[in-house]
């Protein structure tokens, strides 16, 4: 019992967390921006972010990463916007964002099989900006 | 007029003010011309109404319906009697076993929840750095939205709608 008990211990602290980083921008405007081939959304999360307001979300761009509980990965989701994400164990993870190189801010979270965390906040024109983290593993 | 006075006039003509205070209004009506003419158009309005209000008719009586529904209140409050043939240290065992074991399962549930049983089906121990920020969980979608306030309002002055994620 208290071998079993150990190795669930150990599991824990080298868990490994394979997840999918979308970033997603929400609008009411039909098309993106000029000029950009942002995709439209997935239907599949579309449907999970109906919680939100607008009527339409493009997929800016999508990165699959490993998080770990040893080193937070690095993530960078765009040239002005990266992310640390490390696992915390028992599906927790926490995920830094850094803007401009400056740290942001911090969210700290469960993560389970088939469910997504989603930070998110305004962008400029009534839109708005996602980061769709959904576990992959 | 105000709306305690405008409340008065209407008690006033329901016949639910006391005496004394239904004489004083009527006395002051005399040189309240307002009140005198609100009166006037909520005795219009009820006379009214009353004349197209459809009649509904109780199949009983008033005082019989609302009696059963006291009689139906009175029987669920009531303790339930012991049933007859429990012996008492039956009955003082019982009384013994039923919290022990709700403490029992407690305990149990607790130790549980401190291991874990493996994957979490909660994501609500969010914790936000963002004092501005706000949690929502959509249970049935299966997504929890953290609404930062980044970027802050001025940063959002400067940038063009690309900015962001370009």
């Amino acid at each position: 019992m208290v071998l079993a008990g150990g190795a669930v211990q150990r599991a824990q602290a080298g868990e490994e967390m394979k997840i999918q980083a979308i970033l997603v921008w929400g609008t009411d405007e039909p098309k993106p921006p000029e000029g950009k081939n942002y995709k439209p959304l997935d239907e599949q999360i579309k449907k999970r972010l109906r919680a939100l307001k607008w009527k339409n979300y493009f997929e800016v761009k999508r990165i699959d990463f490993t998080a770990s509980t040893g080193a937070p990965k690095k993530v960078a989701v765009s040239d002005k916007c990266e992310l640390d994400v490390q696992a915390l164990g028992n599906s927790k993870i926490e995920v830094v964002l850094y803007g401009k190189g400056k740290e942001a801010t911090r969210v700290k979270g469960v993560l389970p099989k088939n469910e997504i965390l989603v930070p998110c906040g305004d962008a400029p024109n009534e839109t708005a900006w996602l980061l769709v983290l959904k576990r992959m593993d | 007029m105000d709306d305690k006075a405008q409340l008065k006039l209407q008690a006033y003509l329901d016949g639910e003010l006391p005496e004394g205070e239904a004489r004083e209004l009527a006395t002051g009506l005399a040189q309240d011309q307002e009140a005198a003419a609100l009166l006037a158009e909520l005795r219009q309005t009820r006379d009214a109404i009353a004349g197209s209000e459809q009649v509904r008719a109780l199949p009983e009586s008033r005082e019989f319906y609302w009696s059963k529904i006291q009689r139906a209140i009175e029987r669920a409050e009531a303790p339930a009697p012991q049933p007859a043939g429990v012996s008492g240290w039956v009955g003082a065992l019982r009384r013994f076993l039923v919290p022990v074991t709700g403490l029992a399962l407690l305990v149990v549930a607790g130790f549980i929840a401190t291991r874990g049983t493996g994957e979490p089906t909660s994501s609500l121990e969010t914790a936000v750095s963002d004092p501005g920020a706000l949690v929502y969980r959509d249970y049935s979608a299966g997504a929890t939205f953290v609404w930062l306030s980044y970027p802050a309002e001025d940063d959002n002055a400067k940038q063009d709608d690309e900015a962001l994620f370009d």
